[in-house]
C-alpha cells in the first residue's frame, strides 16, 4: 500500500478553472433555491426541490473541492459508506414518526404527508388534517 | 503533574535516553509531538477527571443513605449525578483508553515512530482540555440538572446553566474525532514491513473500530448539542413539544451517537483484554480473525440498536420491535470474543497477576451486564425496568465494570513498558480484590433496587429501600478505598519501584520489543514482521529486526 507522501504525490493537479466553474455552478443552484421558493408549487414540491438543489451542490463541493472526483475507489467507498450511515439515521427516524401513535407526533409536521399504517385501525387516515394549522401545542380533534 | 513525570521516573536508573528525558523542561511537554508523552498527558488528564468524577458518585452515594435528605438539597443532587454522568463519560470512558494507551501503544505495535498526524495528536490534547476547562466553568457557574442525557425539552427550558456543559461535550467530540481519524490513517499507512492486516494485534483492531465508530458518530452528537443549546438559548421550537418540536427527535439524534459511544468505551476496553489474556495465558489467541473481525461487526450493529433506548418515550412500537431484535444481534459478536477469550485460557499456563486479576473481573461484569442487556432488550421487560435502578446497574456493570476492569488491567500491564519500573504486585492484588467485590457490592443491590421498582434519579425513596441502598453506598466506599490504594503504589512506583526491563512479563506482544521506557523514536532499528503478535509457539522471543533502512509496508 502506498503511504500517504506517495499517495499525495499521484494527484493530478488542475488549474483553478475548474473550481471556479464549480463555483459559479454553485452560485446558480444557489439563486435556483430562490427562484424556486417564489414558484407557486404544491406543499412536498417546495421541499423535494429544495433538498434536490441542496443535494447537487453537496454533491459537487464533496467531488471538486474534496477531490474526490480524482479519487481512487477506496475513498469513494469511505465516502459512500458515510451516507449509507446518514440514510439509516434518517430512514429509521422517519419510519418512527410514519408508524408512530399520530397524537405522539406534534402538529402540523406531516411535511411528507407519511400515513399510519392501515393495520392501525383504530386511527383514520387524515383524521390529523382536522387539527388547525398553527394551533401549536393543542393536539388534533378526535372524531 | 505532567511535567513532574520526567522528574520522578528519574533518568539515572535506566542508563538509557528514554522518551521521558530526552527533553527537559515544561515546554517541551506542552509543545511535544511525541505519541508516548501525548499518551502520559491523556493519563494525568483523564485520571484527574475520574477522581473529579468519583468525588461527585460518593456525595451521591452518601445523599442516598438516607430515605430523606442527608447532605444537600434536592436540587444539588441533580446537579451532582449530572456532573458525575458528564464527567465520567465525556471525560474519562471515552477518551481514556485510547487517548492513553492507544496513543502509547498503537504505533508500537505498529513498528511507527509515531502516528500519522503528530500535531493533529497534540491538538486533540488541547481540544480535549478547552473542552473539559469549559464543561468545569459550567459547573461552578451553576450547573446543569439534566442528567447527562440533557433530555429535551426539560433541558432546552431548564434555567441552570446547562449551555457551557453542552458546549464542553461538543469541543470534547471534536477531541475524539480527531483522535479517531489518527489512528485510521496510522493503521492503513503506518504499518511496519510483514505487518499484514492479519497480523495485527488484536488490540490494534479494535481501537480501529473504535475510530471508525468515533469518526461517524460524534458529529451527530455534535449536532445535536448544538441544537439544544440553541432551542435553549433563542427559544427556537426545535424538541420543545410546546413550541411545536418534536422531543422524541432529540432522543433519536443523542443516541445515535450515545449508544455507539457504549462501543467507544468497550471496544478498547475488548481491544486490552485481548492482548492481556494471551500474554497471562502464554498462549496464542484462540480464534484471532473471529476476534478481529467480532470488533468491526460491534462496530457496525452498533449503529442499528439506538432505540432501544426510547421504548417507553412515545416511539412506535414498530420501530421499538425492529430495535429490540437488532440489539440482540450485538449479544452475538460480544459472545463470540468472551467465548474465544476463554477458550484461549483452556490450557494455557496462567500466571495470577494484577493484570490477570483485572480480567476476571471483566470477564464477570461484561457477561453479567451484558445478559442484563438482552433481558432489556426485550421490549416487555423493558416497560418495567426502564428508568429504574435496574438499568443504572446494567449499564453500570456492563460498560463502566468493563472499562474500569480494562483501564485497570491495561495500566498494570503496560506500567513497566510506560515508565519502566514495577508496582507493589502483592498490593496490587489486594487492590484488584477490593475494586471487584467493591463493584459487585455497590451495583448488584441496585440491580435488585431496580427490580423492586426504585426509580433512577430520585431524590428520596420509602423506606423499605433503605437496607439495598447502605450495602450499595458500603460497597461505594470499599471502590473509592481500592482506587486510592491503585494511586497510591503506582506513584510510589514511579520512584521506588525496581527496574522493570524490557519485558518482565515476558509477554511477545509486538510492543515489548522495545527498552523500557521506550526511546524517543521507538526503535533503534524498525523491526520487521515475520509472524503474528502473541506467537507462543515459536522459539524467538522477539521478532528479527531488519538491518538498514525498512521500506513501509
Amino acid at each position: 500500500m502506498p503511504n500517504g507522501e506517495h499517495q499525495t504525490a499521484l494527484e493530478p493537479h488542475h488549474g483553478a478553472g475548474r473550481y471556479v466553474a464549480v463555483w459559479v455552478a454553485l452560485c446558480a443552484l444557489t439563486v435556483g433555491t430562490l427562484l424556486a421558493s417564489r414558484l407557486s408549487l404544491g406543499p412536498p414540491w417546495h421541499l423535494l426541490v429544495a433538498l434536490a438543489i441542496a443535494a447537487a451542490k453537496a454533491g459537487l463541493v464533496a467531488l471538486f473541492f474534496m477531490h474526490l472526483w480524482d479519487q481512487p475507489g477506496v475513498n469513494r467507498l469511505v465516502f459512500a459508506t458515510s451516507l449509507v450511515f446518514v440514510a439509516l439515521l434518517i430512514g429509521l427516524v422517519l419510519l418512527d414518526s410514519a408508524t408512530r401513535f399520530p397524537l405522539a407526533n406534534p402538529p402540523n409536521e406531516r411535511t411528507l404527508r407519511f400515513e399510519p399504517p392501515s393495520f392501525e385501525t383504530h386511527v383514520q387516515p387524515g383524521e390529523r388534517e382536522q387539527g388547525e394549522p398553527g394551533a401549536i401545542g393543542r393536539p388534533p380533534a378526535r372524531e | 503533574m505532567v511535567h513532574d513525570a520526567p522528574a520522578s521516573a528519574g533518568s539515572a536508573v535506566y542508563n538509557t535516553p528514554n522518551y521521558l528525558n530526552a527533553e527537559i523542561g515544561v515546554r517541551s511537554w506542552l509543545l511535544t509531538r511525541d505519541h508516548k508523552r501525548i499518551a502520559i498527558m491523556y493519563l494525568v488528564l483523564t485520571t484527574s477527571a475520574f477522581a473529579l468524577g468519583g468525588i461527585f458518585a460518593m456525595l451521591i452515594r452518601i445523599e442516598l443513605l438516607t430515605p430523606g435528605p442527608t447532605i444537600m438539597s434536592a436540587l444539588t443532587y441533580n446537579r451532582m449525578f449530572t456532573l458525575h454522568g458528564v464527567i465520567m463519560i465525556f471525560l474519562f470512558m471515552v477518551p481514556a483508553i485510547p487517548g492513553i494507551f492507544g496513543n502509547f501503544f498503537l504505533p508500537l505495535m505498529l513498528g511507527a515512530q509515531d502516528v500519522a498526524f503528530p500535531r493533529l495528536n497534540l491538538l486533540s490534547v488541547y481540544l480535549y482540555l478547552t473542552g473539559a476547562v469549559i464543561a468545569v466553568w459550567g459547573m461552578i457557574h451553576g450547573g446543569a440538572d439534566t442528567g447527562w442525557t440533557f433530555y429535551a425539552p426539560y433541558s432546552t427550558t431548564t434555567p441552570t446553566q446547562v449551555v457551557p456543559i453542552l458546549l464542553g461535550a461538543f469541543v470534547v467530540g471534536f477531541s475524539s474525532i480527531v483522535t479517531g481519524i489518527n489512528f485510521i490513517v496510522t493503521t492503513h499507512t503506518m504499518r511496519g514491513p510483514g505487518l499484514t492486516w492479519n497480523r495485527m494485534p488484536l488490540f490494534v483492531w479494535s481501537i480501529y473500530a473504535t475510530s471508525v465508530i468515533q469518526v461517524l458518530a460524534t458529529p451527530v452528537l455534535g449536532m445535536v448539542l448544538l441544537l439544544v443549546a440553541i432551542e435553549h438559548a433563542f427559544g427556537f421550537g426545535i424538541f420543545d413539544p410546546a413550541r411545536g418540536g418534536d422531543p422524541v427527535l432529540f432522543q433519536h439524534l443523542f443516541w445515535f451517537y450515545s449508544h455507539p459511544a457504549v462501543y467507544i468505551m468497550v471496544l478498547p476496553a475488548m481491544a486490552v483484554i485481548s492482548e492481556v489474556v494471551c500474554a497471562f495465558a502464554r498462549k496464542n489467541m484462540f480464534g484471532y480473525k473471529a476476534v478481529a473481525y467480532s470488533s468491526l461487526g460491534i462496530a457496525f450493529v452498533g449503529f442499528f440498536t439506538w432505540g432501544h433506548h426510547l421504548f417507553t418515550s412515545g416511539q412506535s412500537t414498530f420501530d421499538a420491535g425492529i430495535f429490540g431484535v437488532l440489539s440482540m444481534f450485538v449479544g452475538i459478536f460480544t459472545a463470540i470474543k468472551v467465548f474465544n477469550w476463554t477458550a484461549t485460557l483452556y490450557q494455557g499456563a496462567i500466571k495470577f497477576t494484577a493484570p490477570f486479576a483485572y480480567v476476571c473481573g471483566f470477564l464477570f461484569f461484561l457477561v453479567f451486564g451484558g445478559m442484563t442487556g438482552v433481558a432489556l432488550a426485550t421490549v416487555s421487560l423493558d416497560v418495567h425496568w426502564q428508568d429504574t435502578y435496574f438499568v443504572v446497574a446494567h449499564f453500570h456493570f456492563i460498560m463502566v465494570g468493563g472499562t474500569i476492569m480494562a483501564f485497570l488491567a491495561a495500566i498494570h500491564y503496560w506500567w513497566p513498558k510506560m515508565f519502566g519500573r514495577m508496582y507493589s504486585e502483592g498490593w496490587a492484588l489486594v487492590a484488584a480484590c477490593l475494586i471487584i467485590l467493591g463493584f459487585n457490592a455497590t451495583f448488584i443491590p441496585q440491580f435488585l433496587l431496580g427490580n423492586m421498582g426504585m426509580p433512577r434519579r430520585y431524590y428520596s425513596y420509602p423506606a423499605q429501600f433503605w437496607p439495598l441502598n447502605v450495602a450499595s453506598t458500603a460497597g461505594a466506599s470499599l471502590l473509592a478505598f481500592g482506587f486510592l490504594l491503585v494511586l497510591t503504589y503506582l506513584l510510589i512506583s514511579l520512584r521506588h519501584g525496581k527496574v522493570a526491563g524490557p519485558n518482565p512479563w515476558g509477554s511477545r506482544g509486538f510492543e515489548w520489543n522495545t527498552p523500557s521506557p521506550p526511546s524517543a523514536l521507538n526503535f533503534p532499528v524498525p523491526p520487521v514482521f515475520t509472524h503474528g503478535p502473541h506467537d507462543y509457539t515459536t522459539g524467538a522471543e522477539t521478532p528479527p529486526e531488519a538491518p538498514g533502512e525498512p521500506e513501509h509496508a
